[in-house]
Parts: structure tokens; C-alpha cells; sequence
């Protein structure tokens, strides 16, 4: 097979060097196609060029046969793919088969390992088959169809497939896996369920932080190979060596379908050498490249029978041909196995005596698809990179070349045409988003494009130029274009709409989709809730002892997360709101109606089964978070998150959700949502065993930690809170040291003893103490509790705000109090402080506010303290009427955080000291506090009406004891 | 009027401190003109070499022996060599300190054989410095004339066909800012004084670089007008932390000269101490250690411009009041005074910094201890 100078500058030279074994695969596929009438259509998944050069392969061939690539089982789905009603992007759902065991990559793998009844059977494993417009597979069946050919799909069955290979598979999917399964250009992989898709599990493909670790080596020495290529083609990725190399070739040179096949073929056969049998076998792709060839085989031998005109005659006229359309990964692997080479005997010996027999049948489903779950930025493995993009790239193919649908025919013309297309839209859009774009920076944009691919060396300006161009000339300052991991901005929306492409496919009507509904319907049997008739039921959960009853609660939960509107709970602990956390046992109603069902279908585009809907529904709640404006991202809402994902057992997706948690942390400014966030995570660490959380525990504490170093750098704000924002402070402070309390209790190995000496409000200071002695460097978990330096530095911050002048008089009232009760201000400096407080000539408000703030920190402190009641007693009889009057109010709310039998014995203390009966102080009225103020001014003028008649002492007695006698 | 020893484009490499880069990579500016003649690479018109071969001198290429000049961004390059093509301006922003103004003096040299049509934009800049002023002795005797006008950088690049660069642009004033509008626009320099048609039109190959700092405090702002005629392209920060301690090691050197060890009489920083101040500052910079924690980001831009001044006052610090070693203590110190700009809310960043990272290091790293030691008084 010679290259006949390809186009792309690169793919010759590999030719060039090539190995033995790719020559001899060279004269092979010639062979093939001369004797046998195989011809080989090796295509990159999602791939404008070679869907170009399927069409035309296939109007120029006119094979009798095409064969595609994807589970033999979707053959049956085909009338619905070819009719017309099916719009792409669309997808087939392939189920395993009743045999198959569960290994779906993000909910399940999770699942399994924190559900102990999840040994459900079947519904698991789904596999996703995409479908672009701009799809090889999806041109061959159309063009194939329109030639009249037979089409069949070839692979393996993927019912059939191992748990390994689907693991393997589904690691192939998602996209933050390492490109372990992956050949270099992504021009699938061995695991590749074969689909044309390398199969992105069911629904979306986020990434996973269960990354397979198959191949990890192959893994760097793939993206060794591949960085050094993009070095010396000065390209960034293997997606731009893939642009320079195949998609920057015009129209016509992609009709040019032997030479597009023969460099797509060799460049991926090259990557093809770096595997070893053992990997390929392990993964399966021996075993679906053995079915394929074998299928191919039994194309031609039946070809050959049934030709009763023509004859088997030895000359290629006679031969039908048949063409073959796989990732170009299995290409050298079919012909080696075709031809007999010895290279191709572990795949000739994987093929059983008497052939595969019948085609396998498993459930497969049509389903709507759009570009974001194509988009190999945003996850898909085997997808390309703006599919939006890629999409009007092969439009302008077609219409180049004249084959456009007749639907499609407005729209530029050649890919030099769409050049101004692309970046207009992008100027509009960013445009409507409030970034005007001027009409002489989209023609500056558009000759620098062009600038930049001749300065690349590319026929047309590709993709990674426009995006340059774009970046070139319309961004205006230093900011950007803002995309993954930067602000948003309305020039990278603009582009991530226009790149990221926006289109959503259409099935046949009558084509519905059931798996989701079954799913839901056989994980919610699994755990034995009734759902055979639409009665209301309650089911009593014990979560923490029962593993049972956490499998129900769990689903559940789920099903309330997605918004299925299954159950509700009714009572019990709420983790996600926080509510009755002390509470042991849950309520729940729940009810199988139709209109759950309904609901499901509804969700079907979300994904196949229920994990990948909750996995959506995660990830768009991740994502209105990531879009919050840093100025209001609030730790509160980013641990709700975290809460929610536990409680739903999708454990498996914390690291990306705690990431976000993380970053928040940075930005918060608001200590209480930080330190009421951080005890939401203890909190969860605490309830680890319930809710199933046991290896996320470690990840928990060190957030925790990490959200003590926030909290210490945020503390010296709660000095300089308004007046009127006190009172909050004062409740953040409660709850910092609640905090502190717990995590100083959490964290060890021998959590039993650490509690209970915890228990004792030393203990904060003590780790403090503790940490600096022993010089422990780990900021994390110690034997003494969580993040001990964190704490340390908390204290310390606390004990400079304590410290400082001018600290907002609650909150200095408060740091007092809880000083004191943990230890570390001394008896003497308490009451020093307290007098001081209020002293005599003192603003009696301060005064009041800090009274207040040592009340709610400590409110027995005023108790079990003579010298303070005596300090307290003090300040209050000194103030005159009017001050008091104007002080009560806040005065009487400071002393409601004693509980009643407090309040009656403080009451008895003050009639001690005054001489009166407690009866009389200790009053409880039904009174408002309107009430009492009028009731008090009238009897402050009553005073005064009675000393302006020389009768003051009438009112001398009971007075004295009204007034004062209120606190 | 002669300055003494005023350079031009002929001086021997070594007589001056920092000689041109046309200079410096003479015989790299040579291979690369040789390669595109031999394969017929076609140069736009005015460019020295073709844009290939400017991509090539300042990414490096091993093939021609031209080393890398110009780490981390190679599409950045190529971005910034196709709008010097193009008919605006080539505007680089970014932070100080994130080789900017090397940019523009290699991509300059690269295109028009001269990195020193420059203008040094300050406060102070006037429009004379941007148009062109008199030489007045001339001037009074002999009226306006070619002989008594004396060219401004931009002229001369206009007549030439060169590329002019304008540093730190923001720091002029909006109005003399704007003087580039028109001669952007129009390309060509009216000069009344020597009658109503004279001017100075640009010849192929003129184009202005501006580099200019957006965020910094006591920059001007651009004119929409001014912004429309650049292609902006940001240069970011330096994230490889060898290639920065290389940095500041390399401008240390240019503004104090050798150490002692080599000749000079500058006090020696040692690695280790250069080590603690470059990761304070990616640090702070980056808002997180290496070690993945977080770190409250201060307002004052840390740049490794700023790590070379703090790198500087400490080795002065060592010379003139200290015993003559520079330590990670007297960083600590210089960091306060001159990376703090004092903005009080950045005082309380780094206290946590030093509170909680530097504490932590501090306890099984003498280098840090010292650093802690001197750090933890300045910021009560």
C-alpha cells in the first residue's frame, strides 16, 4: 500500500520508517482487496475527514456489503437508524445481558462497594454508541443504505463481554481517565467497547477518580510517543496532531479516500505496535477482533456463494466488494488475521471451530443524543473536541462537493468558507453576552487565522488556529477568553456554544426508552420496597445498625435527589439539611405512582440507568456552583453538596466535588458559612458508618482541617462586625468553638479515648500546647483530632482577637466567656475585664453588648461566678433610669440564654443580694416586650410625678427591686 | 551633544552590560536568515526573516542549533508572530515580571534585525517622545528643516520599515497614549512645521510592540480607541519553578554583578536561600504550596520581577549591614518592605502565610526557620 504523497506533512515520514511487520500489513491489505474484495475503511471516531472519505468510498465502491464496527446485536436497530426520522446525534444503549455482572464505572463501582445488597442482576454495564452527523459509522450506514449495500454490524456482542473488558471499556469512556486504553490519536482503543464511541458508559462520562490502572506504563510511554510528536509538529495535544495531520486536508484531498485510509492506517497502526499481547487480550480486543474478522470471513465466503450469476471467479471484476469500516486501531490487527500472517495467530486461534454461529442477540435502545455528551473536552474518550465545531467543518464538506442533503445546503462552502462563519458566530454570540465584537476584529480574526495555518503549514484554517485567532483578536485586555478552570466570560461562552456545538438528535417516534425505568424499577426491588401498586407506604429506617436499611435509605435518597418523586422523609436525621442529626431512626413515604415513571422517562436523556441520571443531576449542581461568583461562593453550600453526594452513596465523585469544596475555601469570606460548612463535614465524618462513608472519612477530616485554616485567617474579621451583625458574630464564635470541640475529639485511631478527653474544654488548648511540643509537621489528622496546627491557629487568632482593643464588644464579651471556660484566661483577668467592661462611666449600650456576648458564650458563667454576678450586679446599679431603660431591651435578651431552672436560681441569688422574695423576681409574664417598656415608662413617670410632689419615698421600696430586680 | 560611550548597533558583545538581542544571537539571527533563503521561505514584506524562522529563533529549534529563548506558551508565539502580519499592533500584557519586554525585543530583533527602536514609557513620556521633536540650536538658526528635526523612535521605525517597541505604555498618559492612534491607523506622521505635505510614511515592515502591565497600581488606562488598534495577547506568569530561580539568579547577576566567588564583590545567594524565596513567591502567587495547601493570595502582584528586587535588597542588606551572607532571614525582611505595598489586608495574607505555611516548614527546615524566625515579629 503506498502512500501517495499524503498531504499532511508527518504521515510520509512514518510511512518512511515504518517496521517490517507494516510493510508486510501494506501488501497485505492490497491482497484483500484484489483477491477477496475486502477494503478497508480505517477511521478515527467522530471524524469529519474520514467520514468524508467513508462517503465517498462507498458512492466510488458500491460495495454490496458495508460492515461496521459496534455489537452485532445492533444490526436488529437498524430500519430505526436509517429512519428518517432519526436525526443525529444520535445514540444506541446496549444493556449487558442477564450474565453479565455489574460494572458500570461511576455509579456502580461505587454502589457495589457501599451497598450491601447491591448484587442486583442484569441493567448494568451500559454501554453508549454515539452518532454524529459527522460520524464515519453514521455516513457508512447512510451512504451504505443509499447504495443499496447490506449493512451488519460486526463486534463482539456486548453482552458477551467480561466485566473486565467492560471495565476496561467503561475506563475508556470517561475522560479524566488517563489514556491508559487509548491509543495515542484516540483512534480507539483496544477496550474500546468497540462501539464506534470506545464507548462511553451509559449517560454522560464524567471523569472518574476510579481511573483503571491496566496499562498505566503503556499509558506514559503513549504520551511520551505523543508529546514528543506534538513538540517536533509544534501541535499541543494528539487532538492538534490529529487536525495537522488528517483534518486540514481540503475537500477534495479527502475524496482521495485511499490515500485519507492508507495514512489514517498507518499512522494508527504505529500506534498498534506498542501494545502487547497480553494487554489486547486482557482487554478483550483479541477476542472482538477475532469476531469481527471471523464475521468478515462469512460476508465474503457467503458473498461468493450466493453470486450464482458471476461465478467465483479468480479475477477481482467478479468479486462484490465488501467494505469494512472500524477504528483504525483493529485495522492492522484484521488484516494480520485475514491473511494469515503469523502476527495474526492469537487472533485466528481465538475463533471457536465451527465459527461464531447466529448473531448474538442483547437489548439495545435508540436514544436522543446532543454534543455535550460527544465532547471529548468535556469527558467522552473516544470523542473528539468540539464536536460543534467539527460538525460545520464536515457541512462544508459536503457542501463542497455537492453531497449535501438538500436540508442542509445553506451555509459556507469548503472549509476556507467556514472559517468566516465560525468566527462571525462567535463575535454574535459573545455579542449577545454583552462582549461587543467589532466587524474589523472578525476580518482581522479571519486573516489571522489564515496567517496562522499557513505558519502551520495547514491547508485551512483549523481548529486550534480559529480558537488562537479568536483569542488574537478579540480579547482587549489581559483577562482571556475564561474557560474550564478560569471565570466565565462571554467570549469563552461564546465559543464553548459555538465549538461545543449545541445540537440534540431526534429518534423515530415509538422508539421509547426503557432502561432507566427498568433500572430504577429493579434497584428499588432490590432493597425490597414495594412498588407492585401505588399505595403509600412507610418504611422505618435504622441506618446505623441495619446495612439493610442504608441499602433503602440510600435508594431512596437517590431517587429523591434526581427528583422522581418516589419518597420523602418524613422524620428522622437529614444530612443534607442538617436537621435532627441526634435522631436515630428515619421516616420515609414513598409510593410507586405512574407519575414516577413518568418522571423517569422524562430523565432517560440524563442517562440509562439511575446512578447516571444522579450523576447529571451532581454534575449540574457542580456546576451552577463552579459558577458562582467567587465573591459569593459559600463553603455552606459547597459541603451541602458534599452531603448530598454521600447521602446518596456516590461517594465515588467526592474528589471532584471536594476539589470544588476546596477551592471554595479559598474564596469564602464569610466565617460563619466556612465554620458552619466545616461542622456539616464533621458532621458527615461522624455518620461515616450509616451513611456508608467509611473511605471517604480520611478526605472529610482533611477538609475539615483545611477549613480551620480558613477559619483562623477569617476570625480577626469577627472583631470589626457592625453593631447590629453582633449577635451573629457572637453565634459563628458558639459554633467556631463547637467546632473545634469536635474535631479536637475526631480523627484518631483511638477515637474512644480522644473523645472523652475532648470532653473536657481543655483539650483545645491542649492540642494547641501539644502540637507546638511536639512538632509534629502534618497539618493533618494527629492521635489528638483534626488538623491540629489548623486549630492551633485558630486558637491563637482567637486569643489575639480576645486580646485587642477594639474588638466589637459582643464578640470581646463572648471570646471572655469561652476563654474562660476552656481554661485559658484566668479567674482574675475575667473579672478585670468584666468590671472594666462595666465600669462605671462606660457607654452602658457597650456595656450591654458585651454583657450580652459573655452571656450567650457562657450563660452559666454569671452562676457559678460570685465575682462576676457581683461585677454584673455592680454595673447595673450604677446606671441611672434612662440608661437602663435604654439598655433593657438588649439587657433582658442576654440573660434568655439560661435555661429556667438557671434563671430561677440566678433569680434567687438576686433576691438574696436585694432582699426581695424570688417569687417577686422570678416572674413569668405573658407579657410583650412593648408591654413591659410601656409599663416601665409609666412607672419611671409615675416616679417622677411622685418625687416632683415630695413623695418619693412612696415609690422607694417596690422600685428598686422592679428595676433591678430584673436581672 | 554626544553621550559619552552611546552604543549602537555595532558594539562588540561583552563591552556592554547587556547588549542587544540582535547581538547576542547574531550567528542564530544568520543560520536562520541562510535556512530561509535555502528553502525559499517567503518573508513578508520588510521582515528580516520569514515567520517561520522568527517562530523558530525565539522557540528554539534543535534541527538549526537556535536555541529556546521563550518557555511555557509556543502557541502564544505563534499568535504574536502572525499579528505583527497583520495591520494593528502587537500589544503583550501580563504581570511584571513575565518576560514581556524579552518578547518584544526578541520578536523585534527577529523581524526587523534591531531590538532598540524603543520608547521607555514613563509618566514623564511626552509626545515628542512618540512624534518627533527639534534640535532648537538648529532649530533657531536655521528654521525647520530635515536637519533640525530630530526623529522619535516610532519616526525613524516608520521611515525604516522596522518594528518600534513601547514599553510599559500604560504608564504614559492616556493622551500620549493615543498620539499612536492615528500613526497606527493611517501609517504615516504628519509634520507641519516643514510644510503642509510633509510627512513620514510608513515603509512595509513598521509595527509597533507595546508591552504594558493592566492591573498594576499607578498605570493609566487605554483608550478603546488605542485597544482596537493591538492585538492583545496576555503572557502569563512563570509557573516552572527552576526556570525562575534561573530568572532571578540571571538579573541579579545583571544588577549587582558577579557574586564574590566570580570575581565580584556582591555577596552570594545561595541556592537554597534562592530556593525559599522563589517558592514564597509561586507560593503566594498561585494562591497554594506545592503541597496542594491553600494559601491566601495577596493583592500586591508577586512577580518574579519583585522576587529580584527582594533577591537585590537582601544581598544589600547582607553587604551593608549584615556579615556579608545573605539568609533565607534577610528575605523574610526584604519581602515585608518590598513586596508590601501597604495595603493592610495584604499584611494579614501574609501573616497567615507565614502563620500556618512557614510555621509548618519551619519545624523540620532550618532554611525556613531562620525565614520564620525573622518573618513572625513583622507581621503583629
Amino acid at each position: 500500500m503506498a502512500v501517495r504523497g499524503g498531504a499532511a506533512r508527518g504521515v510520509d515520514a512514518v510511512w518512511e520508517r515504518a517496521p517490517e511487520r507494516l510493510r508486510a500489513s501494506a501488501d497485505a491489505v492490497r491482497r484483500l482487496r484484489a483477491e477477496r474484495g475486502i477494503h478497508f475503511a480505517p477511521v478515527r471516531h467522530h471524524s469529519p475527514a474520514c467520514a468524508v472519505a467513508v462517503r465517498t468510498a462507498i458512492e466510488e465502491l458500491r460495495p454490496a456489503v458495508v460492515l461496521i464496527e459496534g455489537p452485532e446485536e445492533f444490526t436488529r436497530l437498524i430500519p430505526d437508524l436509517l429512519h428518517e426520522a432519526t436525526r443525529p446525534p444520535v445514540a444506541v444503549l446496549s444493556l449487558g445481558g442477564p450474565g453479565a455482572a455489574s460494572s458500570t464505572r461511576d455509579g456502580a463501582r461505587a454502589r457495589t462497594r457501599h451497598d450491601d445488597t447491591g448484587d442486583r442482576d442484569g441493567g448494568e454495564g451500559a454501554g453508549f454508541y454515539p452518532l454524529a452527523s459527522f460520524s464515519p459509522e453514521w455516513v457508512a450506514l447512510r451512504a451504505g443504505h443509499d447504495v443499496g449495500a447490506e449493512l451488519v454490524f460486526i463486534d463482539r456482542s456486548f453482552g458477551e463481554r467480561s466485566v473486565e473488558e467492560r471495565a476496561a471499556s467503561a475506563g475508556d469512556g470517561g475522560s479524566g481517565v488517563p489514556d491508559s486504553t487509548r491509543a495515542p490519536d484516540g483512534v480507539d482503543a483496544p477496550g474500546g467497547v468497540g462501539a464506534p464511541d470506545g464507548v462511553g458508559r451509559s449517560g454522560t462520562a464524567p471523569p472518574d477518580p476510579f481511573a483503571r490502572t491496566l496499562m498505566s506504563e503503556r499509558y506514559l510511554a503513549h504520551s511520551e510517543a505523543v508529546a514528543a510528536l506534538a513538540r517536533r509538529l509544534g501541535c499541543r495535544d494528539h487532538d492538534e496532531v490529529w487536525d495537522q495531520l488528517f483534518e486540514a486536508r481540503a475537500s477534495a484531498e479527502l475524496t482521495d479516500w485511499r490515500t485519507v485510509f492508507d495514512d489514517v492506517f498507518a499512522w494508527s497502526a504505529l500506534a498498534r505496535l506498542d501494545y502487547e499481547e497480553g494487554v489486547l487480550a486482557g482487554e478483550g480486543s483479541l477476542d472482538r477482533e477475532a469476531r469481527m474478522a471471523a464475521r468478515i470471513t462469512e460476508t465474503v465466503a457467503r458473498l461468493a456463494e450466493g453470486d450464482v450469476d458471476g461465478g467465483v471467479g479468480g479475477s477481482a471484476d467478479d468479486i462484490r466488494p465488501v467494505l469494512v469500516v472500524t477504528g483504525a486501531f483493529h485495522t492492522l490487527a484484521l488484516v494480520e488475521a485475514l491473511i494469515g500472517a503469523p502476527e495474526g495467530a492469537p487472533i485466528r486461534d481465538r475463533q471457536p471451530e465451527g465459527g461464531y454461529g447466529p448473531v448474538a442477540q442483547g437489548e439495545a435502545w435508540l436514544v436522543r443524543n446532543d454534543h455535550e455528551r460527544l465532547d471529548g473536552l468535556r469527558g467522552y474518550g473516544a470523542g473528539m473536541p468540539s464536536p460543534g465545531y467539527y460538525e460545520r467543518l464536515h457541512a462544508a464538506h459536503l457542501r463542497e462537493l455537492g453531497s449535501t442533503p438538500s436540508s442542509d445546503e445553506d451555509g459556507p462552502v469548503g472549509a476556507r468558507a467556514l472559517v468566516t462563519e465560525v468566527l462571525v458566530d462567535i463575535a454574535r454570540g459573545a455579542a449577545e453576552r454583552g462582549h461587543a465584537v467589532s466587524l474589523p476584529q472578525v476580518s482581522s480574526a479571519a486573516e489571522s487565522a489564515v496567517r496562522l495555518a499557513e505558519l502551520r503549514e495547514r491547508a485551512f484554517p483549523c481548529r486550534t488556529d480559529l480558537l488562537d485567532a479568536v483569542r488574537s483578536c478579540y480579547v482587549q485586555d489581559d483577562g482571556g477568553v475564561g474557560g474550564p478552570g478560569e471565570p466565565e466570560r462571554p467570549l469563552g461562552l461564546a465559543v464553548a456554544e459555538v465549538f461545543g456545538g449545541r445540537s440534540l438528535g431526534d429518534v423515530p417516534p415509538g422508539s421509547a426508552s426503557p432502561p432507566l425505568v427498568r433500572d430504577v424499577r429493579e434497584r428499588v426491588r432490590a432493597v425490597r420496597l414495594a412498588i407492585d401498586d401505588s399505595v403509600p407506604r412507610t418504611a422505618r429506617l435504622d441506618a446505623r445498625r441495619t446495612a439493610s436499611h442504608r441499602a433503602k435509605r440510600q435508594v431512596l435518597a437517590l431517587l429523591d435527589f434526581v427528583g422522581a418523586g418516589f419518597g420523602q422523609l418524613v422524620s428522622g436525621p437529614d444530612h443534607v439539611a442538617g436537621r435532627g442529626l441526634g435522631l436515630i431512626t428515619e421516616e420515609w413515604q414513598y409510593c410507586w405512582t405512574p407519575l414516577v415513571e413518568a418522571r423517569l422517562v422524562e430523565m432517560v436523556h440524563l442517562g440509562a440507568t439511575l446512578d447516571a441520571v444522579a450523576v447529571a443531576r451532581l454534575h449540574a449542581a457542580e456546576a451552577r456552583l463552579a459558577g458562582t461568583a467567587a465573591s459569593t461562593a459559600s463553603v455552606a453550600v459547597a459541603a451541602r453538596l458534599v452531603a448530598q453526594t454521600l447521602v446518596i452513596g456516590m461517594g465515588a465523585h467526592l474528589p471532584r466535588i471536594v476539589a470544588l469544596l476546596r477551592s471554595t475555601l479559598d474564596t469564602d469570606r464569610d466565617l460563619d458559612s466556612v465554620v458552619s460548612g466545616a461542622r456539616q463535614l464533621l458532621g458527615l465524618w461522624q455518620a461515616r458508618v450509616e451513611l456508608g462513608a467509611e473511605e471517604q472519612a480520611g478526605e472529610l477530616l482533611d477538609l475539615v482541617s483545611q477549613a480551620l485554616a480558613t477559619a483562623a485567617y477569617l476570625v480577626s474579621d469577627l472583631g470589626k462586625v457592625r453593631a447590629e451583625d453582633e449577635d451573629a458574630a457572637v453565634g459563628t464564635l458558639v459554633g467556631l468553638r463547637a467546632l473545634l470541640r469536635d474535631a479536637a475529639a475526631a480523627g484518631g485511631t483511638s477515637a474512644a479515648g480522644d473523645a472523652t478527653a475532648a470532653g473536657n474544654a481543655s483539650a483545645v488548648s491542649g492540642a494547641w500546647a501539644d502540637g507546638e511540643a511536639r512538632g509534629v509537621p502534618g497539618p493533618e489528622r494527629d492521635e489528638d483530632g483534626v488538623g491540629t496546627a489548623a486549630r492551633a491557629a485558630v486558637v491563637r487568632e482567637l486569643a489575639r482577637l480576645r486580646d485587642e482593643d477594639g474588638t466589637a464588644p459582643a464578640v470581646a464579651g463572648a471570646l471572655l466567656a469561652l476563654g474562660f471556660t476552656d481554661g485559658e484566661v484566668s479567674d482574675d483577668v475575667l473579672i478585670t475585664r468584666v468590671r472594666g467592661a462595666l465600669a462605671a462611666g462606660a457607654d452602658p449600650a457597650t456595656a450591654v453588648r458585651f454583657l450580652g456576648g459573655v452571656m450567650r458564650a457562657a450563660p452559666d458563667l454569671i452562676l457559678h461566678t460570685p465575682e462576676m454576678f457581683d461585677a454584673v450586679d455592680d454595673a447595673l446599679r450604677v446606671l441611672d433610669g434612662d440608661a437602663f431603660l435604654a439598655v433593657l431591651p438588649d439587657l433582658r435578651r442576654a440573660f434568655t440564654w439560661l435555661r429556667p431552672t438557671e434563671t430561677h436560681r440566678l433569680a434567687k441569688r438576686v433576691a438574696e443580694r436585694t432582699g426581695a422574695r424570688v417569687e417577686q423576681v422570678d416572674v413569668r409574664v405573658a407579657l410583650s416586650e412593648d408591654d413591659l417598656a410601656k409599663g416601665l415608662a409609666l412607672d419611671h413617670e409615675l416616679a417622677a410625678v411622685l418625687r416632683r410632689d415630695g413623695l418619693a419615698h412612696w415609690a422607694a421600696g417596690a422600685g428598686a427591686v422592679t428595676t433591678r430586680g430584673e436581672a | 551633544m554626544t553621550i559619552t560611550g552611546t552604543t549602537t548597533g555595532t558594539t562588540e558583545p561583552g563591552v556592554e552590560i547587556r547588549p542587544p538581542a540582535e547581538i547576542r544571537y547574531a550567528a542564530e539571527l544568520a543560520t536562520l536568515d541562510a535556512w530561509d533563503t535555502e528553502r525559499g521561505h517567503e518573508r513578508p514584506p520588510g521582515w528580516r526573516l520569514s515567520p517561520r524562522a522568527v517562530r523558530a529563533f525565539i522557540i528554539g529549534s534543535p534541527e538549526l542549533g537556535v536555541t529556546r529563548k521563550f518557555y511555557g506558551d509556543d502557541p502564544l508565539v505563534d499568535r504574536a508572530v502572525v499579528s505583527l502580519m497583520g495591520r494593528q499592533g502587537l500589544m503583550l500584557v501580563g504581570e511584571p515580571g513575565t518576560a514581556k519586554s524579552m518578547l518584544s525585543e526578541l520578536l523585534s530583533a527577529a523581524v526587523s534585525g534591531s531590538s532598540t527602536l524603543t520608547v521607555q514609557g514613563t509618566a514623564g513620556t511626552t509626545e515628542d517622545h512618540v512624534r518627533y521633536s527639534w534640535n532648537y540650536a538648529l532649530l533657531v538658526s536655521e528654521g525647520p528643516s530635515e536637519r533640525s528635526l530630530v526623529p522619535s523612535p516610532v519616526c525613524t521605525g516608520m521611515r525604516e520599515g522596522q518594528v518600534v517597541r513601547f514599553e510599559e505604555i500604560t504608564r504614559c498618559a492616556p493622551e500620549i497614549q493615543d498620539t499612536l492612534v492615528s500613526i497606527l491607523s493611517e501609517k504615516q506622521l504628519m509634520v507641519p512645521e516643514l510644510g503642509p505635505d510633509a510627512r513620514v510614511a510608513a515603509r512595509p515592515g513598521f509595527t509597533v510592540i507595546a508591552t504594558a502591565n493592566l492591573k498594576d497600581r499607578g498605570v493609566h488606562e487605554m483608550s478603546a480607541a488605542l485597544k482596537r488598534r493591538f492585538s492583545f495577547e496576555t503572557v502569563a506568569p512563570v509557573r516552572d519553578r527552576a526556570f525562575e530561580i534561573e530568572l532571578v539568579q540571571r538579573q541579579l547577576e545583571a544588577e549587582l554583578g558577579p557574586a564574590f566567588g566570580w570575581g565580584g564583590d556582591r555577596p552570594e545567594v545561595p541556592l537554597d536561600v534562592l530556593e525559599v524565596l522563589v517558592t514564597v513567591f509561586q507560593d503566594l502567587r498561585t494562591g497554594s504550596t506545592r503541597e496542594g495547601a491553600p494559601v491566601k493570595r495577596p493583592e500586591t502582584v508577586m512577580s518574579t520581577a519583585e522576587a529580584v528586587n527582594v533577591a537585590v535588597a537582601a544581598s544589600l542588606e547582607a553587604r551593608y549591614l549584615g556579615d556579608g551572607t545573605v539568609t533565607a532571614a534577610e528575605v523574610a525582611r526584604q519581602i515585608a518592605g518590598v513586596a508590601l505595598k501597604g495595603e493592610e489586608e495584604d499584611a494579614r495574607r501574609l501573616r497567615h502565610y507565614v502563620d500556618n505555611v512557614v510555621r509548618e516548614r519551619a519545624r523540620a527546615d532550618a532554611r525556613w526557620k531562620a525565614f520564620f524566625t525573622a518573618a513572625e515579629p513583622l507581621w503583629r
